[in-house]
């Protein structure tokens, strides 16, 4: 594998070296937002990427701490966006995998109380988890008297439009039951639109029930590694052989790092190259599995990487 | 002991009241404080009443008090971003109206309080029309608080110099009744988080409070002393304002706390040793009356 360096270099690569690189793996994993598209905007050749590396032989995955559309739904922006040939098997999502860490991992026997929008809830009835039914436009009670399910054995926060201080009080009174399960989609504290805009993440809302409930929850989304175990059980993935390609340096690349996946970084998303030489440059060891392995412009570099060798 | 102090400050819940039932003896010591001369202020980290309304509350309860004994956050925020933070402009409010109230009192305008229910989609959201006048966001305890609400403190947020400041850090507020919901610590956790960055807060054990009290009545601290239930906000203060401190067992803290704060020998937790500790207020009865 001559020309090509990694742990944690931050290399920057084209050519030749993407080639090499790719040549390497059989799974190639792409985080969505940043790196494949920015909202409805797809990443210019990003649909071509795909296809090449398929044609190549590799797996090709989809894994977004997103949790705000059902799987189904992806696969219809997939085709809006001109990719013609996902699946819906290939999209992992943080609100997929936390269905089917309930319902596989933890063998959930009860009822899931969910902070959640539609994708999440979705998810959880696809996968066959009784979730508590609410009618999420009416009020669900005051503060001083809101009904509480019996069967409650876990609590699920992730994005949710229809965050409310009930939601909050009543997740609390679920979580003073030791045995009760507190789990959260993801951990992004924001979330990022086109353009640059931001709204609030599944992050903001889980740190005010932590803060509530004085526990941590367990984090099914990037930096952690369910996702990857999620993908790796149905797929049989040898870390060794995948690449982690992501925008956002604090979620992708460390998650990559902490699976044992090489990571590519590339700036068609939130994270620069400066913020990325600054992790590098820290005394900080912990800040040492920030930093990417490789860096490339956008992924549609891939496209010129496989160009050359026939040209 | 009491003999050496002029000055009480009173923590209210779990000291004087729990809920709304008032801890039994707790008026008649009060009004014999006040007969033997000393000055009693009522203060408490709780934003949701007025003044007026925790005088009303009082008085309800038997205990001999006027507005100008109370030091409520509600009120010490306003003094705070009066006083402190020189305030220019509006504030973006997420709180009670008894928050907005108090800052109208002090000529702080404010944009936000009540329901604020949410339609349409992201990008909607991320474009909410933001007030330019708007120079600071503030927490305090809101039970309408909603993903909206988090929203539009994110989008002001999202301007460096905008500030923001929170009322208190609490993790539990009491209700009348008796129960407890999610204090306003965990709203400005979510603010805190959505933003990424700390909020200046206002209550204990931050020693404005204390100041407030001292500042408007010429307290000497020496001749001062605070009567709590929480080692960690409540006695801290007490230590870092040189006050003398004392706990009642009638609330949050308990002796074995205390105990495992001046055995640990770290320093950051000897200041939650109390000088003295009393099993409820109502033991100071017999020293009032002799």
């Amino acid at each position: 594998m001559a020309g090509l360096v990694s742990s944690r270099g931050c290399h920057k690569i084209r050519g030749s070296q993407i080639r090499e690189l790719l040549d390497s793996k059989l799974n190639v994993l792409f985080d969505c937002d940043g790196v494949i598209w920015n909202g409805e905007t797809v990443v210019a050749g990003a649909p071509e990427v795909v296809t090449l590396l398929k044609q190549q032989g590799k797996k090709v995955f989809f894994i977004t701490n997103n949790c705000t559309r059902p799987r189904a739904s992806y696969v219809t922006k997939f085709i809006r966006l001109g990719f013609t040939d996902v699946a819906e098997e290939e999209i992992f999502s943080s609100a997929y995998c936390s269905a089917a860490y309930l319902r596989d991992v933890a063998k959930l026997q009860g009822k899931v109380y969910v902070i959640g929008c539609q994708g999440v809830v979705k998810e959880l009835r696809e996968a066959g988890v009784p979730i508590v039914e609410e009618d999420t436009d009416a009020p669900t009670g005051t503060i001083y008297d809101y009904p509480l399910d019996p069967d409650v054995k876990a609590v699920l926060v992730g994005y949710d439009e229809k965050f409310d201080f009930i939601k909050l009080a009543k997740a609390c009174c679920y979580l003073q039951n030791t045995e009760c399960l507190f789990l959260a989609t993801d951990p992004d504290p924001w979330h990022p639109l086109r353009g640059g805009r931001i709204t609030p993440g599944s992050g903001s809302l889980t740190a005010a029930v932590e803060t509530a409930s004085s526990r941590k929850a367990t984090v099914i989304g990037k930096p952690s590694c369910f996702m990857f175990e999620c993908i790796a059980s149905q797929f049989n993935l040898d870390p060794g052989q995948s690449l982690m390609v992501g925008d956002r340096l604090e979620t992708d690349i460390l998650f990559g790092a902490n699976c044992g996946l090489d990571t590519m970084l590339t700036l068609t998303g939130v994270s620069t190259l400066e913020e990325a030489h600054g992790y590098k440059d820290s005394d900080d060891p912990e800040r040492k599995d920030f930093v990417p392995d490789y860096v490339v412009e956008t992924i549609a570099d891939f496209i010129e990487a496989y160009e050359e060798e026939e040209g | 002991m009491l003999d050496s102090v002029d000055n009480v400050l009173i923590d209210c819940d779990g000291v004087i009241w729990r809920g709304d039932q008032a801890i039994p003896g707790s008026p008649d010591v009060i009004n014999l404080l006040k007969k033997n001369g000393k000055k009693v202020f009522f203060v408490t980290n709780n934003s949701t009443k007025t003044r007026k309304m925790y005088a009303d509350k009082l008085a309800l309860m038997g205990f001999n008090a006027t507005d100008d004994d109370v030091f409520g956050m509600a009120y010490c925020s306003a003094m705070y971003l009066k006083k402190v933070s020189k305030l220019q402009g509006k504030v973006y409010l997420i709180g009670s109206n008894a928050m907005r109230q108090e800052l109208e009192k002090v000529g702080i305008q404010q944009t936000g309080v009540g329901p604020d229910p949410i339609s349409g989609v992201q990008m909607d959201w991320a474009n909410v029309p933001l007030d330019p006048e708007v120079k600071t966001v503030v927490v305090g305890f809101d039970e309408h608080f909603s993903y909206m609400k988090l929203n539009r403190a994110l989008q002001y947020l999202n301007n460096p110099d905008c500030l923001l400041v929170g009322t208190n850090t609490d993790t539990r507020l009491p209700l009348e009744g008796g129960k407890a919901v999610p204090g306003t610590g965990c709203i400005l956790k979510a603010v805190e988080t959505a933003a990424q960055r700390q909020a200046q807060t206002v209550g204990k054990p931050n020693h404005f409070t204390y100041d407030c009290v001292a500042s408007q009545f010429g307290l000497d601290s020496a001749r001062c002393l605070m009567v709590v239930d929480r080692l960690d906000t409540d006695i801290l203060l007490g230590s870092n304002c040189g006050l003398k401190t004392l706990l009642t067992l009638t609330g949050v803290s308990t002796v074995a706390d205390a105990e495992a704060h001046q055995e640990s020998g770290c320093p950051e937790r000897v200041g939650m040793v109390p000088d003295y500790y009393v099993e409820s207020i109502a033991e100071l009865l017999p020293a009032l009356q002799g």
